[in-house]
């Protein structure tokens, strides 16, 4: 879901950036105006954008090919808002130390894994109306939001991919790869889903205040 | 001169038998012949792996000769440790690149052929697993002080 730089077009990379903008700057005006101190949840962003910086580096290998952790859903159902500053973060580490990615595909790969973050987010948040302490609607919804975000994010890659398949490479070789790695990413989502689901029921049990946003 | 006919008649149906047994026979052949020669080369090697170290099996290899970066010299694949070999055109020195691509992942590298012949690439750029260790713990570390820097401010 990393796309690196060189494979995109000039025009689909600046697009990507301009759409990154002007979600930060959305994510960031909602953070000023729904939080009393948007401070006190820094470290929570801060140790989730870590937790998303490693986990990239963690390959599962499924045959013929390896994936990685992407943590999207994750981030997006602990943090809110916070996640697509996060994963926007976390993104600029990953290309300028290790090259997983790109500098100049970081806005796109910022909207592939920070957009269907704010929609796990979005999802998670619906949990007010079924009871916030209800640990079945409470693991369920964080294993949906965090399965559909990486399914999502990896298929609006693939499809970014296969329709930008430049004339001189084997167009069908190469989609065959995109399809089958697209593929790959589902025992990814399920096992992040089940993950996110692990980690809020956890939350839910020693320390619930933290799946809340303190808002105005 | 009757007698020298039947002559000329016989000798020219041994020489058309004769002719037909040459052309049929494995004999005949050897107007093909093959000549194999094995000469060693200087030939340019790219070795196309994946951070975690798992081969680009079937990476597609497009090579672009420096007079004409948008079209491809040389298309081809990698095989199964994500190797390909070819050869360059030393009669076009100058800064010649390589990319390699699957399933949306890919890098593009350049090496240069000198007037001399010879093929300078770059070498492998991977980093180790203790290298890739320290970088993460380091980051990883910023995050976390991050995170004690606005907790010690709120308290």
């Amino acid at each position: 879901m990393h796309i690196p730089d060189g494979i995109l077009p000039v025009s689909v990379a600046l697009s990507g950036y301009a759409a990154a903008g002007g979600l930060t700057w959305l994510s960031l005006n909602r953070i000023k105006k729904k939080f009393k101190n948007p401070r006190e949840l820094i470290p929570r962003a801060s140790l989730l954008t870590a937790a998303f910086f490693v986990a990239a580096l963690i390959h599962i290998p499924v045959p013929p090919t390896s994936v990685h952790l992407i943590l999207s859903g994750l981030m997006g159902v602990i943090l809110g808002w916070f996640a697509f500053p996060a994963i926007l973060v976390g993104l600029f580490f990953q290309a300028v130390m290790f090259q997983h990615g790109g500098l100049t595909t970081m806005g796109i790969n910022a909207c592939l894994m920070g957009i269907p973050a704010l929609l796990a987010g979005a999802l998670f948040r619906t949990r007010r109306y079924f009871g916030v302490n209800n640990k079945v609607t409470n693991g369920l919804l964080a294993f949906l939001g965090s399965f559909l975000a990486l399914v999502s994010g990896a298929l609006a890659a693939a499809l970014l991919l296969i329709y930008t398949i430049t004339a001189q490479l084997d167009v069908a070789a190469e989609r065959a790869a995109i399809i089958t790695l697209a593929g790959a990413h589902l025992p990814v989502a399920l096992l992040e889903g089940v993950f996110t689901a692990l980690v809020v029921l956890f939350l839910l049990r020693v320390k619930p205040e933290l799946l809340e946003m303190e808002e105005k | 001169m009757k007698k020298t006919k039947h002559r000329v008649v016989l000798l020219s149906m041994i020489i058309l038998i004769g002719g037909l047994i040459l052309l049929l026979s494995p004999v005949g052949v050897s107007a093909h012949g093959v000549d194999i020669a094995a000469v060693p080369v200087k030939a340019v090697e790219v070795i196309a792996l994946y951070d975690s170290g798992q081969p680009m099996a079937g990476g597609q290899v497009a090579i672009y000769a420096p007079d004409e970066p948008l079209e491809p010299w040389l298309t081809g694949t990698c095989d199964e440790e994500g190797r390909f070999i070819f050869r360059p055109d030393y009669s076009r020195p100058g800064l010649w690149e390589i990319q390699v691509r699957l399933a949306g992942h890919g890098d593009l590298i350049r090496f240069e052929v000198t007037a001399a012949e010879e093929a300078v690439a770059d070498g492998p750029g991977g980093l180790s697993l203790l290298q890739k260790i320290v970088m993460a713990l380091v980051v990883a570390w910023g995050a976390v002080g991050t995170a004690f820097y606005f907790s010690r401010r709120n308290s």
